[in-house]
């Protein structure tokens, strides 16, 4: 069992800067679980908390049940990977893998044997008396992995490990840190900004900013069913397209959503959690990924303003009123002209369509009660 | 500047390549460099290189208003030399100068290494400025004030002799014992100079990854592991360099500061090789040419120093001067 239990966990600085606020999570052994978001959102401070190289400044951290808030970094039985690799340029790789154990005193045929097992795992064997300088970065991050592994941690601290390699080796080292992963089962604690390596790696995804959670979910879920504005802006690639001047409207009981001059009606579920809510007609922000948009009939209108062919797919780029819109065609369902400057005509399935509250944006249909006590903040944030 | 093997080695460009064009392109492209560096030539060239001209008169039955070269020029061979080696102060000159030398480094190297691990370990950033203000301070006495300091405080009416006069002891003159000489000069230079020794090894310190210190406090290293198993390495090439350096001026303690503190009761010990120098060369009647032979020599002392301390040092670091 290797759980991790935050509590209203808290860090504010000299100066009174809150770097982190109240975060709540709990991390179930095993887990794979991603802190994303952007530079300065708190979730390096989150992690570093975790692992005791910041203070504590309010809640509550257990490891395994035990309240680790005052227990020292090498007593919590952790391992971190930092994003600079950390590894200790005058040593060898095998001593720097060694030397965790070496300052536990553990035997020294044990340490051989470990460093071993743990380079062959990680392939780098045969780079062991070389010293760091002498290695490429996606060897170096290995190697760094392999540091920490050799100590068998109750949980792996991972900060940006792979933000300094180039992109075909930070693919590589992820498809790596997956096997890994099902290798070695334990509880992970990963730290990105990068939303393809949170969703690809993590079991669940915690997204923050400005210091605050503002969704836990698994990848489909943070995909699917974004809390607020910001989560649905942040996950997915390209960026969802957002429609302002809409409106929600209800007419008996069923409600449509307003895009332009076009009216949806709402799916059952959709209409199911508005009424659940009690949810009036308001203004709103629809949101519509560019996946999720079919161009050639609909009631929507843009004008195509860059074709960007990407062999089995095509991005669009197009201004439909005063907003801009991306949309993501499979080219096999290509029927219409989509050149520079052709008019188009688009739409979506309601189902698929996001709608925001333009006052809080929250979503009316995701943004749960449970939600909303947990990220009431984040709101507040949010509308400042 | 140091030279580091793996960057020299990478900066090696393949027989017969040049960086960028050719050589009249390269040199027109540098050409408000080379303005730039012309006065910093100038002046090694007019102060540094010029002056060595003179070293000639050691060659030489030279008196002063005699020219170096011209065709009186009594041209004596090693017979200077020879005469250093076969004067009975050279054994008791080269030991004194020797002992002051060695002791002088091998307590004084180490201290602002020390200290500068220390303040930089230190948890308090603002008591380390304060620190290091008060002991970089001493730096700027000049050498004649910090003599009379020593007489203020270990003259017969000094302090320590009040003090020991005050519990009922007899009161010593320091300035007059050959055994305090050492003591008293290499102690107070070390008190002058540690702290602006310490700038330079304080100034790597602050390159040293951050993150290096969390691996290794995740790693169970305690304060004192980290200063050895992180800091301490990071400092390594800068420390090479400056024992290079050191070993290399060695032999080269000033007169000033022995010329001052020396009296009759001392001078067995407090005669060095530069006091001698200054002595043979401009007191009494001047013997310049004897005078640029010890200094010569002394300096060849030097310069062999320096070749084995660099030569030692390519061969076990990865760090030397040339």
């Amino acid at each position: 069992m290797s759980e991790v239990l935050i509590k209203n966990l808290k860090k504010v600085y000299d100066g009174g800067v809150t770097a982190v606020h109240d975060v709540n999570l709990h991390i179930a052994d095993k887990e794979f679980i991603v802190l994303v978001g952007p530079s300065g959102c708190g979730k390096s401070t989150t992690l570093r908390m975790v692992a005791g190289l910041e203070e504590i400044s309010g809640g509550e951290l257990y490891i395994d049940g035990k309240l680790c808030n005052d227990v020292e970094p090498k007593d919590r039985d952790i391992a971190m990977v930092f994003q600079s690799y950390a590894l200790y340029p005058h040593m060898t790789v095998y001593d720097n893998m060694a030397f965790a154990l070496k300052l536990k005193k553990v035997p020294k045929d044990e340490i051989d044997k470990k460093v071993r097992e743990v380079a062959e795992i990680l392939d780098i064997t045969q780079y062991l008396e070389r010293k760091p300088k002498a290695l490429s970065g996606g060897q170096r991050q290995r190697v760094a992995i392999g540091r920490a592994m050799v100590r068998d941690p109750k949980v792996f601290l991972m900060d940006e490990p792979l933000s300094n390699l180039d992109a075909k080796l930070r693919n590589q080292m992820r498809a790596e840190i997956i096997k890994l992963r099902q290798r070695i089962n334990t509880t992970f604690m990963y730290v990105t900004h990068d939303q393809t390596e949170a969703m690809t790696l993590g079991d669940r995804i915690v997204i923050m900013k400005d210091g605050f959670v503002n969704q836990i979910g698994t990848p489909e879920e943070v995909f699917d069913k974004p809390v607020n504005l910001f989560v649905a802006g942040f996950i997915g690639m390209p960026v969802m397209n957002f429609f302002d001047g809409c409106k929600l409207l209800k007419e008996g009981d069923t409600y449509y959503a307003q895009i332009r001059n076009a009216k949806f009606k709402l799916d059952d579920f959709q209409q199911k959690a508005l009424k659940q809510n009690g949810q009036q007609p308001c203004d709103i922000v629809a949101g519509i990924r560019p996946q999720h948009i079919s161009v050639g009939s609909g009631e929507l209108e843009a004008t195509i303003e860059v074709n960007e062919m990407l062999g089995s797919e095509v991005n669009l780029h197009a201004r439909s009123d005063k907003d801009e819109v991306v949309m993501v065609i499979p080219t096999v369902d290509l029927k219409t002209d989509v050149s520079m400057g052709a008019e188009v005509k688009f739409t979506t399935q309601p189902k698929l369509i996001q709608l925001f509250d333009k006052a809080t944006g929250n979503n009316l249909v995701w943004y749960d009660k449970q939600s909303a006590d947990a990220c009431a903040p984040v709101c507040k944030a949010y509308n400042e | 500047m140091a030279k580091n093997k793996n960057a020299s080695s990478a900066a090696v460009l393949p027989k017969g390549a040049t960086l960028g064009g050719s050589r009249w392109k390269r040199l027109r492209q540098s050409c408000p460099w080379l303005v730039m560096l012309f006065p910093a030539v100038l002046v090694v060239f007019l102060f540094n290189y010029l002056p060595i001209y003179g070293v000639l008169i050691a060659f030489q039955d030279f008196m002063p208003g005699d020219q170096i070269i011209g065709p009186y020029t009594h041209w004596v061979g090693f017979d200077n030399f020879i005469r250093f080696f076969n004067d009975v102060q050279f054994w008791p000159l080269m030991k004194n100068t020797f002992l002051l030398c060695i002791i002088g480094f091998v307590i004084g190297f180490p201290l602002p290494i020390i200290i500068a691990l220390a303040l930089n370990a230190l948890k308090g950033k603002r008591t380390a400025k304060v620190l290091q203000t008060i002991f970089t301070a001493p730096h700027f006495i000049s050498l004649v004030v910090l003599v009379g300091m020593l007489t203020l405080f270990f003259g017969r009416y000094g302090l320590v002799n009040n003090i020991i006069a005050g519990i009922g002891g007899e009161r010593v003159s320091y300035f007059l014992e050959s055994s305090a000489f050492r003591p008293m000069y290499i102690l107070s230079s070390n008190w002058q100079d540690f702290g602006w020794s310490a700038i330079i090894y304080i100034a790597a310190l602050s390159n040293v990854d951050p993150g290096l210190h969390e691996a290794a406090i995740l790693d169970g290293a305690s304060r004192f592991q980290r200063v050895l198993h992180v800091d301490l390495p990071a400092i390594m090439p800068m420390v090479s360099v400056m024992l290079i350096m050191s070993i290399g001026g060695l032999m080269g303690v000033g007169y000033e500061k022995a010329l001052l503190m020396q009296t009759d009761g001392n001078l067995g010990v407090s005669e060095l090789i530069a006091t001698y120098v200054y002595k043979q060369g401009l007191t009494g009647v001047p013997d310049q040419a004897y005078a640029t032979a010890i200094g010569l020599f002394n300096s060849i002392i030097n310069v062999v120093l320096l070749i084995i301390a660099n030569t030692t040092s390519k061969k076990f670091s990865e760090n030397s001067l040339f």
